[in-house]
C-alpha cells in the first residue's frame, strides 16, 4: 500500500512544471477576459451606457401581409385592410384603470372589459406583449387617442392590418376566420408547420380554407430597428442608420386562386332567399362543374368573418355558438342527411347492370307495398300504375324502388353505392369532414349488433334508413352520372400565386376512375349505356308529364335531376298524408333536389340540401333553377336569352 | 487538514472551501436567473426560476453522492460508463427529441437526458484510465495516442452530426488538455498545429453549416450582416458596457429587461449579470471561478493517484472552457456558439453535468489519503 502512494506522489512531483503551464495558461486566458470587461464596462462604458438608454436599438417584427384569396376569373374574396389599432401595454402603464376610463367614452368599449382584456394577456403572454384593445379605429379615433397618449404611457396606436371578407356572411365556413396567435399555438403551428415561423401576434387561420391553407397563406415576417426610449416607448424610426442594420422587409404570403366564381357563389347565397321558400332557410348548396371545380359552396345560415379580424366580443361568439342553427358549422360537409330519393338514380342503374330490369320493363306500383306484415308507403296514395324505370325516376315510385331493392338485396345495394365513393370522405381538406354512411349487413352487426333485416334493405333503396350522405357527396355522385361514369376528383384550389402574382402551382382536374369498366381492384362496374336511360329519366323530372319538379323547368333549356325529400320524424300511417306545411317547423321534412344541366354535354351539377322544406321540389328544385340560370346568364349569355319569359308550368310537387 | 494523520474523520476530509466557491456560484446564479426571467416574455416566466431551484437541488445531491463514493468507482467502470453513452449518442440521432434543429435529448420521462453533456465527462474517464497505467518518459508517441485518439473521435463525430459544434469542440479541447498534461512528443505537437491550420479552409468550406459560418463572419464583422445577425453580439456587448463600475442595480438592467438581449436566461446570462452589477459584479463572479479553477488545478495536484489527477485535469478543462468560450461570446471576443455559462445559466442538463463533475474533483479530494 505504502509503495504505491510513495510512487503515485512521485509521479505526481513529476508534473509539477505541468501544474505551472496549466496555472499560467488558466491565468493569462482569465486575465484576457478581465482586461476586456475592464475596456467594456470602464473604458466605453460611459458611451455604452448613453446608447444603452437613449439610442437604444431594438429589433422588431414586421408583421408580413397574408396570402390573397381570389375566385377563378382572380376577383378578390379575402383581402388586408390597412387600418389603426390601439394597445395597451401593460409593463409601461402606470394606472390602468384610469387608462381605461379615459379610453371608454372614445372606444366606446366598457371600461372592465378593457382592464380583463389587458390582464388576462399580461397573465397569459407576459407584461411586455402588447395588448390589442381595438382594431379598426376611425379617424377621429386615432386623433383622439394621439392625444390621450401624450398622458398615459402605456397607449400606444399601431398600424395594422385587418382581415377583409368581401362576401361577408356568404361562404364564411368555407373560408373559415383568423384570429391572433396564442401561446399554445405558437408551440402547436411550429411543430404542424416545420418551415414556418410563428411569432407573437401573428394571424392564423382559425377554420375553414383559413386554416388547412396556412402554409400557403402564411408570409414571413421581416425585422425593422427601431429606437425605443428607456421605458420601450418607439421614439422614431431607424433604418440603416446603425452599423448598416437594414431592416430585412416582410415577404407576403402567398394567394390562393380558388376554382369558386364569386358569381355563382352569390347567386347561390341568394338562391336561398326565394321568396317561394317553405324552409327556415337552413341547409347547403355545393356547385361543381363537370371537371370537379367547386364553383360555389354555400351553407347557411352564416356569421360574419370580419367581426373575428377585429377581435370578436365575447357576445357575439355566445350568440353565434348557442345559436340553434349552428351558423359556425359546414353544412356542406358537417352535416350528413338521409338522401331520400336523390339515392333513386343509383339505384336504377345498379338494378339495369345487374339486370334486375330491362330499361322498358313496366313493373305494377301501386301505392303502398307489403312485406311480411309491414305496409310500406309511396309518396303517392293512389301509385304510380305500370310504370318502367325512366316513368319511376321521373315521378319518384317508392314501390318501383321497393322492388327493385328487393331483388338487389342490400349486399349489392352496398357494393354499387360505394362505386359512387357515397359513405367516403372527400377529403379536401379543409376542416372537419362526416363520411355519411352507406349501411350494409357488416355494419348493423358491428355498430348495432343486429341481423339485417328485409324492410331496411326496401328503405335504404329509397334512400332512407340508416343511409347518410353530404350535400358534397351528392354533387359528386351525380357528377359522375352526369359525366357517364367518369369520376373526376372534387377540388377547391386552382391555383397558387406568389405575392408578385407569378404562378407558383397549378392544378388541374383529375380523373380518378371511370367505373364504366372494370379495374384490377374493382370487378363492380355499369356499362356506359345504361347511363342514359336514368338520365332520360332524371330529364323527365322536369320536362315529363309526371316528373316531380316540372314547376321549376326553364323555358328553351334542358336539364336533369332528382327531388329528394326525408322524413326527419316518422308518422303513423293516418298521418303521413297529412300536408307538409300543417306541420310545425322542426316536423317538417327536408327536401334535397340534385341535379346538373345543361341536359346535353352537362358542365356543372348542383346539389341543394334545405332542411324542413316539407319536400324536395319546394325547398331544393327553386335554388337549383336560380343557379342553373346565373350560369346560363354568365356562361351562355346566348341560351339565357333564349330562356326568359319563365313559363309555368301545373304545380306537381312530389 | 494539513496533516493527513489527524484528517482521518470523514467530515473533516470534505473540501468545504471548493463546495462553498460552488454554493457562491449557484447562488449568484439564481438571484441572478431571478432578474433575468423577471421580464421574459416567454409565459410562466417565474416558472423558468422555480425549477432552476428545483435543478440546484438536485445537483447538490449529484454532487455530495459523487463525493462520497471513490472515484476508483469510475476507474473501474469507465469504460461501460463510455459504451453506455456512446450507444446513448447514436440512439439520440436516431429517435431523439429536436430542438432548435439538432436532435439532442432523450426523454426519459422525468428528465430530458442530453447524452452529449455526459459525452464529455465520459471521455475524460476514459482517457484518465487509459492513460494512469502507464509513464511516458519521453513524452507521448504516435502508439501511444492511438487509441486515446479513437476514444474521442467517436464522440467527436457523434457530437458533429447532431449538429453540435460546440460539445464536439469541446470534447477534442478535454482530450488536448490532457494529453498536453502528460506531455506530447513536440513532433506529433508540431505535426497537429500545422494539419489543423492547412485543414482549417476544408473544414470551412466542408465542414461548417450555414448558420456557424454566420456567426463567425458575424463575429469578425458584426457590422457586416445587413438582417442583424451581429444583433445579438452588439446588444450582448452594449448590455455589459452599459453597467460600467457598479452596474444599474438589480432588475434595474434596460438592455435585458428589454429584451435587447436573447436567450438571456441561458446562454447569455453573464450580460444580466455585467450590466446590473457593473464591472465590480462581473469581477468577483469571475474571481469565484479563478478560485474554483486554482482549486481543481490543486486538488489534481494532492490526487492520491494518477487517475484521480488526469480525472481532475479532464473535467477542469471541461468547466474551464465551458466558462471562457461562454464569457467571452458575452463580451464579444469569441464567435457565438451555443455554451452555457457553467453554474449560472438556467438548463437542468448543464446544472446537473457540471455539478456531477465538480463532484468527481471534490471526490478526488476527498479521498486524497488512503486511509
Amino acid at each position: 500500500m505504502s509503495s504505491i502512494i510513495h510512487n503515485s506522489q512521485n509521479q505526481t512531483k513529476e508534473y509539477s512544471r505541468r501544474y505551472l503551464l496549466f496555472y499560467i495558461a488558466t491565468s493569462v486566458l482569465i486575465s484576457i477576459l478581465i482586461f476586456r470587461l475592464w475596456h467594456l464596462q470602464i473604458v466605453s462604458g460611459e458611451q455604452l451606457k448613453t446608447f444603452s438608454e437613449k439610442n437604444s436599438l431594438k429589433k422588431t417584427r414586421v408583421a408580413a401581409p397574408r396570402g390573397l384569396i381570389l375566385d377563378r376569373d382572380k376577383n378578390l374574396l379575402i383581402n388586408n385592410l390597412s387600418g389603426f389599432m390601439v394597445t395597451i401595454s401593460p409593463q409601461y402603464t402606470s394606472n390602468l384603470n384610469d387608462l381605461a376610463t379615459a379610453l371608454e367614452p372614445i372606444l366606446k368599449i366598457e371600461k372592465s372589459e378593457i382592464i380583463t382584456k389587458v390582464k388576462k394577456s399580461r397573465r397569459r403572454n407576459g407584461p411586455f406583449l402588447p395588448v390589442p384593445i381595438k382594431k379598426n379605429l376611425s379617424r377621429e379615433d386615432v386623433y383622439k387617442l394621439k392625444r390621450l397618449r401624450v398622458d398615459y404611457s402605456g397607449l400606444e396606436i399601431e398600424e395594422t392590418q385587418l382581415r377583409n371578407y368581401l362576401l361577408g356572411e356568404n361562404g364564411a365556413q368555407l373560408f373559415g376566420f383568423v384570429r391572433q396567435i396564442s401561446k399554445d399555438e405558437i408551440k402547436k403551428f411550429s411543430k404542424r408547420y416545420k418551415n414556418l415561423n410563428f411569432e407573437p401576434g401573428d394571424i392564423i387561420g382559425k377554420k375553414g380554407l383559413e386554416l388547412s391553407s396556412e402554409s400557403t397563406l402564411k408570409g414571413v415576417n421581416g425585422a425593422d430597428f427601431i429606437e425605443v426610449d428607456a421605458r420601450g416607448r418607439k421614439t422614431y424610426k431607424s433604418s440603416s442608420k446603425f452599423l448598416n442594420m437594414e431592416p430585412k422587409p416582410p415577404v407576403p404570403g402567398n394567394s390562393l386562386v380558388l376554382t369558386l366564381d364569386k358569381d355563382i357563389q352569390e347567386a347561390a347565397y341568394k338562391a336561398f332567399q326565394r321568396e317561394d321558400w317553405v324552409g327556415n332557410r337552413v341547409g347547403s348548396i355545393l356547385v361543381m362543374k363537370n371537371t370537379g371545380e367547386i364553383l360555389a359552396w354555400v351553407s347557411t345560415p352564416s356569421f360574419d368573418p370580419n367581426n373575428f379580424s377585429t377581435g370578436i366580443s365575447s357576445k357575439l361568439w355566445s350568440e353565434l355558438t348557442n345559436h340553434p342553427h349552428r351558423p359556425l358549422r359546414n353544412r356542406v360537409i358537417q352535416d350528413h342527411y338521409s338522401p331520400g330519393s336523390t339515392m333513386k338514380p343509383l339505384i336504377a342503374l345498379a338494378a339495369l347492370q345487374e339486370k334486375i330490369v330491362g330499361p322498358y320493363t313496366k313493373m305494377y306500383s301501386p301505392g303502398s307495398y307489403t312485406l311480411g306484415n309491414a305496409t310500406f308507403h309511396d309518396s303517392h296514395r293512389e301509385g304510380h300504375g305500370n310504370i318502367n324505370i325512366m316513368e319511376a325516376i321521373e315521378g319518384s315510385s317508392n314501390v318501383f324502388f321497393y322492388k327493385v331493392g328487393q331483388t338487389l338485396g342490400i349486399d349489392r345495394i352496398h357494393r354499387y353505392a360505394k362505386l359512387f365513393d357515397m359513405g367516403e370522405k372527400t377529403n379536401l381538406n379543409i376542416g372537419y369532414e362526416v363520411p355519411g354512411r352507406i349501411p350494409s349487413r357488416e355494419w348493423k352487426k358491428k355498430a348495432l349488433g343486429e341481423v339485417w333485416t328485409p324492410g331496411e334493405t326496401l328503405v335504404t333503396a329509397i334512400g332512407q334508413g340508416f343511409v347518410l350522405t353530404t350535400a358534397l357527396q351528392m354533387a359528386k355522385a351525380y357528377n359522375i352520372i352526369a359525366q357517364d361514369g367518369i369520376v373526376y376528383k372534387p377540388y377547391l384550389v386552382k391555383q397558387i400565386l406568389d405575392h408578385n402574382n407569378n404562378v407558383v402551382k397549378t392544378f388541374e382536374p383529375e380523373i380518378i376512375t371511370d367505373i364504366t369498366q372494370p379495374t384490377e381492384d374493382r370487378d363492380t362496374y355499369i356499362k356506359k349505356e345504361y347511363f342514359k336511360y336514368v338520365q332520360k329519366g332524371m330529364r323527365d323530372v322536369f320536362h315529363g308529364d309526371k316528373g316531380t319538379a316540372t314547376w321549376y323547368k326553364i323555358k328553351n333549356f334542358e336539364m336533369a335531376g332528382k327531388t329528394g325529400t326525408t322524413q326527419v320524424k316518422r308518422f303513423s300511417s293516418k298521418n303521413i298524408y297529412k300536408s307538409c306545411k300543417e306541420r310545425p317547423p322542426k316536423y317538417r321534412h327536408h327536401g334535397w333536389f340534385v341535379g346538373y344541366a345543361p341536359f346535353k354535354d352537362p358542365e356543372i351539377t348542383i346539389a341543394v340540401l334545405a332542411e324542413h322544406s316539407c319536400s324536395g321540389a319546394l325547398g331544393g328544385a327553386g335554388p337549383f333553377k336560380d343557379i342553373v340560370l346565373a350560369y346560363l346568364e354568365k356562361y351562355k349569355p346566348d341560351v339565357f336569352l333564349k330562356t326568359q319569359n319563365i313559363k309555368k308550368v301545373g304545380a306537381n310537387s312530389q | 487538514m494539513n496533516n493527513p494523520l489527524t484528517s482521518s474523520t470523514s467530515i473533516s476530509r470534505f473540501n468545504f472551501k471548493f463546495a462553498f466557491i460552488i454554493f457562491a456560484l449557484v447562488f449568484i446564479g439564481l438571484i441572478n436567473l431571478y432578474s433575468a426571467t423577471h421580464s421574459l416574455n416567454l409565459g410562466h416566466n417565474t416558472q423558468l426560476f422555480w425549477k432552476q431551484l428545483v435543478w440546484v437541488f438536485i445537483g447538490w445531491g449529484i454532487f455530495l453522492s459523487a463525493t462520497f463514493l471513490d472515484y476508483d468507482f469510475f476507474k473501474r467502470f469507465a469504460y461501460p460508463f463510455y459504451f453506455f453513452n456512446v450507444i446513448a449518442l447514436v440512439c439520440v440521432k436516431l429517435f431523439g427529441h429536436t430542438a432548435l434543429g439538432a436532435q439532442r435529448w432523450i426523454d426519459l420521462g422525468f428528465f430530458m437526458w442530453q447524452p452529449s453533456e455526459t459525452a464529455k465527462i465520459s471521455v475524460a474517464i476514459v482517457l484518465a484510465k487509459i492513460f494512469c497505467d502507464k509513464s511516458y518518459p519521453n513524452g507521448l508517441g504516435v502508439k501511444d495516442l492511438f487509441l486515446p485518439a479513437i476514444v474521442t473521435l467517436i464522440p467527436f463525430v457523434l457530437t458533429l452530426k447532431q449538429p453540435d459544434l460546440g460539445t464536439s469542440l469541446l470534447i477534442i479541447g478535454i482530450a488536448a488538455s490532457m494529453i498536453i498534461f502528460i506531455r506530447v512528443k513536440w513532433s506529433i505537437l508540431i505535426f497537429v498545429l500545422v494539419t489543423g491550420v492547412l485543414a482549417t479552409p476544408l473544414l470551412w468550406n466542408f465542414g461548417l453549416k450555414s448558420y456557424q459560418k454566420d456567426r463567425v463572419k458575424t463575429f469578425l464583422n458584426p457590422g457586416s450582416d445587413p438582417r442583424g445577425k451581429g444583433y445579438n453580439s452588439i446588444q450582448s456587448k452594449v448590455a455589459v458596457g452599459s453597467g460600467r463600475l457598479l452596474g444599474k442595480g438589480f432588475r434595474k438592467g434596460t438592455q435585458s429587461q428589454l429584451e435587447f438581449i436573447p436567450e438571456r436566461h441561458s446562454d447569455f446570462i453573464y450580460s444580466v449579470l455585467s450590466e446590473e452589477h457593473g464591472f465590480i459584479g462581473s469581477l468577483f463572479a469571475l474571481g469565484l471561478f479563478a478560485i474554483l479553477f486554482f482549486t481543481s488545478l490543486r486538488i489534481s495536484y494532492e490526487a492520491r493517484d494518477k487517475f484521480g489527477a488526469l480525472l481532475v485535469i479532464g473535467i477542469f478543462s471541461f468547466v474551464f472552457f465551458h466558462t471562457f468560450i461562454n464569457i467571452g461570446m458575452v463580451i464579444g471576443i469569441l464567435p457565438i456558439v451555443g455554451m452555457p455559462l457553467p453554474l449560472l445559466s438556467y438548463g437542468g442538463s448543464s446544472m446537473m453535468t457540471i455539478m456531477l463533475g465538480l463532484g468527481l474533483i471534490s471526490s478526488v479530494s476527498y479521498h486524497r489519503f488512503l486511509f
